[in-house]
């Protein structure tokens, strides 16, 4: 009988090839990113303006211009704007995250000059029609009730208010009674003063020559390039989280319970990145890592616990993430604190080393190797600081650490005394169970 | 301006001698390699009894095989700087990885280790029934509108087993899983014969040939398992059923009709794919435009075809076209139906205009290809494909089929919606 051939060597992985940025200044603050990936016949297209604080404090007013700005323009209605960038086999629309609001689109590529000039009438001519801003802001209290009404939400923002404090970051989704209240006229000064001062990033990844998609750009946006006003947008950096007692947020009858532990990591910019990162993955960011192999191969607590890193201008944070059956809520935390002190006290080993960073290079190579996930990860590069000579520099350092740095790493951002937990649950189920592990707040929903 | 025409995605394709079919997908602008092995089994041909067992077998193919411990199989996936992932829809079970060219031994090494020989273990099994249980409240229990629509609506628009059970299945069922039953579940759909392994991306196809011979080929040839066709006549009557949701904050509604044979009627399965997008895809489509935009009376409408929209291309028998919307309850949900008909009748009786068609064409053939972008998405794509309707090839080939659709076919499409009884699920929030 044939016998199966032995298991085939594993090769060194080694740094993906950097993909050609072509960067330029388009004057007024706008600054530009172009990369030629030909593989299919589109472009990705972003255009980030980085939020000032007063705004981040208005979320609901973001709320409903990320929706209304695309509800007409001085020369087209909701319908044809929709119509015309539907008939380039294209995409547009605004989304607003903790710090950025973005324009986000793609389009076949030989349709990108109509395209941009669509971009261009709504970053200069969008005009927020009255009936159009009722019937959206409606829309969007209806859409955030459903939001609230998710376990992980309602996890996340928990966190976020124990992470941030007193940092703008804190700052919630907003009510939907709030977004109710929202006006035209309210978004009509608003629109100006997110677009039309301080830095912008745009970003085009796809089937094109960088240097002519680039001046296309130019040409289209000149009108809004020449009016703006380039500037900075600071914001107060992301502090280390007050630690203190477990947060249990009442959550009556839920079937399971949403644990959450958060702390800061350093920023992509920072030269301890690399290494918290390669921790990062050692910890519960592979799908072999310590947290995932013990709470859900070895005791079959939950489906997918994980550690992620968030970077966002500010500052960047960990979260622990493990939503878990209501019954092993304290004895799952014990394993996470356990994993935690043990990565911290223990070390690594020199196998865990590698799997880590090759993991980290070809996962890296992975989310960059499509036109959106490129262009996606050059936008953030860009608003968060980094800047595009990551791509490269990145998976270099990742090539060279040495456990040491690792676990030097491991040691200042995993040590369970720094961070923060809370726990999405019902309480006449769990609180008991937490208060016998550790102290306990227990909140409303 | 008409979408270009892109060519020179060819898919080579052979059989080895137990009947495993092997495409290679060469992609000279790819710098990783995507390897995804696709066996005919899904939640439509699990037994009576245990429903949700093809999703847990799913997780027991990570569980270890003779040459690979429990986990090890991920271990090395990640040491090779891959990714992997395994998917069950109602037609096919899909496991896959990303990997750097460097990879690709690995990667077919591993999948054949499992497909000649997996080890299932007692502790192994009632551990990823815990696991499952957890996937289960996750997305299902402990959300709301969780299963909505894809384990409710079928469970009120079909009759039979194979179509109306709940694919996540009932905890009873998994906990009474036993290891016999995973190796009986093996034995019979986990053959050769029954899988297709497609190689996407830095690949030359005559290495892939030779590698899969090598890998694969000492694996013993078993029957292919005899499919069970489960097409089910249309309704004889419209049915309606409300599910309370004590966590949803408003109501939501799916409409499912019978859709066209995706496989045997393939034309007029994309006239439908064409009518879904005309009313739903965009602030530009009929719906949207109407029903968010102008008569505010939903928050949300969507379509699509299939059981979950992502598998539009890989399902058999005819299918549901679905109809999805949330709205505030302000009008009533018999409101919203007589829009959607209304608009459909407009459809059936005058066609789309020719901007309209040219337009949705665009789009959808844009979106067909963003959907391909990734290799991963690629590989696993076509070789679900393949498993369904013997092509794999028929996804690079779905775009130019989708510009002949005409108007008259689309009016087709929408008259045979209306012509239909359908199946209404409603949620309807809180407690009263």
């Amino acid at each position: 009988m044939a016998q199966a051939p032995s298991r085939p060597a594993i090769a060194k992985v080694t740094a993906p090839k950097r993909p050609n940025v072509v960067e330029q200044d388009l004057g007024g603050g706008l600054h530009a990113l172009c990369v030629r990936q030909a593989a299919l016949p589109l472009v990705e297209f972003r255009l980030a303006v980085p939020l000032a604080v007063p705004q981040i404090k208005k979320p609901a007013s973001l709320a409903v211009l990320s929706e209304s700005v695309m509800a007409g323009t001085e020369h087209e209605s909701r319908l044809s704007l929709a119509q015309a960038v539907g008939g380039l086999g294209g995409h547009l629309g605004g989304y607003v995250d903790e710090d950025r609001f973005v324009l986000t689109g793609s389009v076949l590529a030989q349709n990108l000059a109509p395209f941009l000039d669509l971009v261009a009438d709504v970053v200069s001519a969008a005009n927020y029609p009255a009936a159009e801003v009722r019937a959206d802001r409606g829309r969007v209290a209806d859409e955030i009730s459903i939001t609230l009404s998710l376990p992980d939400v309602i996890a996340r923002q928990a966190l976020r208010r124990r992470l941030f404090g007193g940092h703008p970051y804190a700052t919630e989704i907003p009510s939907p009674a709030a977004v109710r209240q929202v006006s035209a006229s309210e978004l009509r000064l608003l629109h100006p003063v997110l677009f039309d001062e301080g830095p912008a990033h745009l970003v085009l990844v796809g089937d094109v020559q960088p240097a002519r998609a680039t001046a296309m750009a130019g040409k289209a946006l000149g009108r809004w390039i020449e009016g703006r006003t380039a500037g900075s947008r600071d914001l107060p950096p992301v502090r280390a989280p007050r630690t203190g007692p477990v947060e249990l947020v009442g959550r009556p009858s839920s079937v399971q319970s949403n644990i959450r532990l958060g702390g800061s990591l350093p920023s992509q910019s920072s030269g301890d990145w690399p290494a918290a990162s390669l921790a990062l993955g050692i910890f519960g960011g592979m799908f072999s890592s310590r947290l995932i192999l013990n709470l859900r191969e070895r005791n079959g607590y939950t489906y997918s616990p994980r550690s992620v890193a968030r970077h966002a201008r500010a500052g960047s944070t960990l979260a622990i993430v493990a939503d878990v059956a209501t019954a092993v809520v304290a004895p799952a935390l014990v394993e996470i604190r356990y994993e935690l002190g043990k990565l911290v006290t223990a070390g690594i080993t020199d196998e865990e080393l590698e799997l880590a960073r090759h993991h980290a290079i070809g996962r890296f190579s992975f989310e960059t190797a499509t036109q959106p996930g490129l262009a996606t990860a050059l936008l953030d590069l860009a608003v968060n600081g980094a800047g595009p000579g990551y791509l490269s520099s990145y998976p270099k350092s990742v090539i060279a650490l040495k456990k040491d740095d690792v676990q030097e790493a491991a040691k200042r951002y995993f040590a369970p005394s720094g961070l923060v937990t809370v726990v999405i649950g019902d309480p006449e189920v769990v609180a008991g169970s937490l208060s016998s592990l550790d102290d306990v707040v227990v909140r409303e929903l | 301006m008409a979408p270009a025409r892109r060519t020179g995605q060819r898919v080579e394709r052979s059989t080895l001698p137990n009947g495993l079919t092997v495409l290679s997908v060469p992609d000279p602008t790819a710098t990783l390699v995507a390897v995804a092995v696709v066996y005919d089994v899904g939640f439509r041909t699990e037994p009576e009894g245990r429903t949700g067992f093809a999703h847990l077998f799913e997780h027991m193919m990570f569980q270890g095989s003779a040459n690979v411990g429990k986990v090890e199989h991920i271990k090395l996936v990640e040491s090779a700087g891959g990714l992997m992932n395994g998917t069950t829809f109602s037609e096919v079970t899909s496991y896959y990885e990303a990997l750097p060219p460097s990879g690709l031994e690995l990667a077919l090494f591993l999948e054949a280790d499992r497909m000649g020989s997996l080890a299932i273990t007692e502790e192994n099994l009632r551990n990823q029934v815990d696991v499952v249980k957890e996937e289960i409240r996750l997305n299902v229990l402990n959300r709301p509108y969780g299963g909505f629509p894809w384990i409710l609506l079928p469970a009120l628009a079909f009759d039979s087993y194979a179509n109306s059970h709940n694919g996540y299945g009932d905890f009873s069922h998994l906990e009474h899983a036993t290891v016999q039953d995973c190796n009986d579940f093996y034995h019979k759909y986990y053959s050769p014969s029954n899988a297709v392994l497609t190689v996407v991306g830095a690949v030359d196809p005559d290495q892939v040939t030779a590698l899969a011979q090598r890998y694969f080929g000492a694996i013993k040839q078993r029957r292919t398992p005899k499919r069970v066709p489960s097409g089910e006549p249309p309704l004889k009557a419209d049915r309606h059923r409300t599910v309370k949701d004590l966590m949803a904050p408003q109501p939501a509604v799916a409409v499912g009709y019978r859709s066209p044979d995706p496989v045997a009627d393939l034309d007029r399965y994309l006239a439908s794919c064409v009518l879904a997008s005309l009313l739903t895809d965009g602030d530009g489509s009929r719906l949207r435009s109407r029903l968010v935009h102008r008569d505010q009376l939903v928050t949300d409408i969507g379509c699509l075809i299939g059981t979950f929209g992502s598998d539009t291309f890989y399902v058999r028998d005819p299918t549901l076209f679905q109809v999805i919307f949330h709205h505030p309850g302000v009008a009533p949900t018999e409101a919203v139906l007589r829009v959607i008909d209304e608009e459909v009748d407009r459809l059936a009786l005058l066609g789309p205009t020719s901007e309209e068609l040219r337009r949705v064409i665009a789009t959808s053939t844009a979106d067909l290809w963003r959907s391909l972008g990734s290799v991963l998405e690629r590989a696993r794509v076509i070789g679900s494909i393949e498993v369904v309707h013997r092509s794999g090839e028929l996804l690079f080939e779905l775009a130019d089929r989708m510009q002949e659709v005409t108007g008259p076919d689309v009016a087709a499409a929408a008259a045979d919606l209306r012509g239909q009884h359908r199946a209404v699920l409603e949620i309807q929030p809180g407690g009263s």
